[in-house]
């Protein structure tokens, strides 16, 4: 405890570098809290997609109920399908009424009738989308099939896209956060360059001279890690009902508290091997004990 | 205590020193004497192992001190008060700070520290000055400070390297006097490296002389004509 005062009162002495390196991690880890919560979020949206039914057939008003059965059973014997659900022209009405509840006007002349069945079919595998679509079309009693398209394949690639990117762009900013470090502690072993000459001759061993700055690097760390946790909970925090409606039906928010948490703590573990790794490599170059 | 056993010393092409053989006691005062160059600083120097001997063994306590690694240099430091012609004193830190190094080098305890630290700098004269920086202090009174700093780790070995170059008359004798105060009530072991022909004159002690890099004298109750 009496080496991290003595730390921060000499961090204190020259707090510009300081501040260039505390602001160097919390960036790294400002943009790598936004990566993850982007790349899990968009997971959860992908998720949510993939369970959702696929393909959905429209039968016209005078396919009779057996017909439909069969149908059913035709499109499940294709071992494509899931799971395939029908959607009766009641059901579709309940449906309807469900999502138009707060609109009166589009409730009041809308009887089971206007609405067509259906079935809504999930795919085993998006690749198997179009062949099941190609299967139900040839059905003279289907009306109109909807599908939607490649929506699940652009979101996978999306989704990757994000992940290599923030890869690439989070390792980058890691990179020059460590390299401050490397240079903000080496400036400060030569700042203090006589001082270590006196510690050494007075019998400090070489851990006793080194450990200083190694608390001085994970107190970057620890700082950067700390102030972009609580930026990036606080962000989301005020932004979450609009990216909620954003988002429709696909429930992300709230997050739970403790997903930030532990998001602080993986982040406070990479930041102070950041700190302390930068901070060694300093000590190895600089150094002379 | 500390043995010299043929020892030699080369810098590049320069001879620094030539089969020195030496044996000092426990407890004793030796001058180690000699013109600038003669190879007074490199003796000390090897004892503190800041550098290795070309060849040759140096024993302190009978170990010999050129064969032990890195990793116990610190232990060999903290048996060695070490003080400097330039002082060596961190001019961001006050007196008692400055004095507090060793100790917080070995870990003492805030409270100890004050203890030790104020007991010191009342023997060596100048406990009034411990919140004062050494910009502040007199030539005489920043030496003291770095005698303070020497000695409060109770080390087996003193070693002042040129102490009063930069002290007047007066000065140089006080401070001398209180390196011969320290090493007759401690029993402390004592190298003081020096040209100052009065200095050692005035103290009758044992006087190694040293001339390119060889002894060429080692009395008792010695003396140095520089003439």
């Amino acid at each position: 405890m009496k080496q991290v005062k003595q730390t921060v009162k000499q961090l204190r002495r020259s707090p510009y570098q300081a501040l260039a390196a505390a602001l160097a991690m919390t960036l790294t880890f400002f943009v790598s809290s936004i990566f993850v919560i982007l790349i899990i979020g968009g997971q959860i949206v992908l998720n949510y997609i993939e369970q959702r039914p696929q393909v959905i057939a429209f039968f016209k008003d005078d396919t009779k109920e057996t017909r439909i059965n069969e149908i059913v059973s035709d499109v499940k014997s294709t071992g494509l399908a899931k799971e395939v659900k029908y959607v009766s022209k009641e059901e579709a009405l309940q449906i309807y009424r469900e999502r138009n509840k707060d609109d009166p006007l589009l409730l009041e002349s809308v009887t089971a009738d206007f609405l067509p069945a259906s079935i809504d079919i999930s795919v085993n595998k998006a690749s198997d989308i179009n062949k099941i679509t190609e299967f139900v079309k040839q059905k003279p009693e289907i009306d109109k099939v909807i599908t939607p398209e490649n929506l699940v394949e652009e979101l996978i690639k999306w989704t990757q896209t994000i992940r290599l990117g923030g890869i690439v762009f989070v390792s980058t900013l890691v990179a020059i956060s460590f390299l401050i470090i490397v240079m903000v502690v080496g400036m400060r072993i030569a700042l203090r360059r006589e001082e270590i000459a006196i510690m050494n001759l007075v019998g400090a061993t070489k851990w006793y001279i080194s450990r200083p700055f190694f608390i001085e690097g994970a107190l970057y760390g620890i700082v950067g890690a700390t102030i972009a946790t609580f930026f990036v909970y606080a962000i989301i925090l005020f932004y979450s009902p609009n990216i909620q409606q954003f988002l429709g039906p696909i429930r992300i928010f709230p997050i739970n508290p403790l997903f930030f948490l532990y998001l602080w703590l993986a982040e406070l573990i990479v930041a102070i091997l950041v700190g302390t790794v930068g901070a060694a490599i300093a000590l190895v170059r600089y150094l002379r004990v | 205590m500390i043995q010299f056993e043929s020892v030699t010393k080369k810098y590049a092409s320069h001879l620094a020193l030539e089969d020195i053989n030496l044996k000092i006691e426990k407890g004793e005062f030796v001058f180690i004497v000699g013109a600038s160059g003669a190879g007074k600083s490199t003796l000390l120097k090897l004892i503190t192992r800041e550098i290795l001997p070309t060849s040759g063994k140096i024993l302190f306590n009978g170990e010999d001190i050129t064969k032990i690694p890195n990793n116990k240099i610190p232990i060999l430091r903290r048996k060695i008060g070490t003080v400097f012609q330039d002082f060596k004193l961190l001019l961001s830190r006050t007196i008692f700070e400055n004095v507090a190094v060793p100790l917080e080098v070995l870990g003492y305890k805030d409270a100890d520290i004050e203890r030790e630290v104020s007991q010191i700098l009342e023997k060596v004269g100048i406990l009034e000055k411990a919140n004062d920086f050494p910009t502040q202090l007199a030539g005489g009174e920043i030496q003291r400070t770095a005698i303070a700093r020497a000695i409060i780790s109770k080390p087996e070995v003193l070693l002042a390297d040129e102490p009063t170059g930069d002290l007047d008359p007066k000065n140089s004798l006080s401070v001398v006097g209180l390196l011969d105060k320290i090493s007759q009530e401690t029993k402390t072991t004592v190298l003081m490296a020096t040209h100052n022909a009065h200095v050692v004159n005035e103290f009758k002690k044992r006087v190694v002389v040293l001339q390119k890099g060889k002894i060429v004298k080692d009395e008792k109750e010695g003396r140095y004509e520089t003439g």
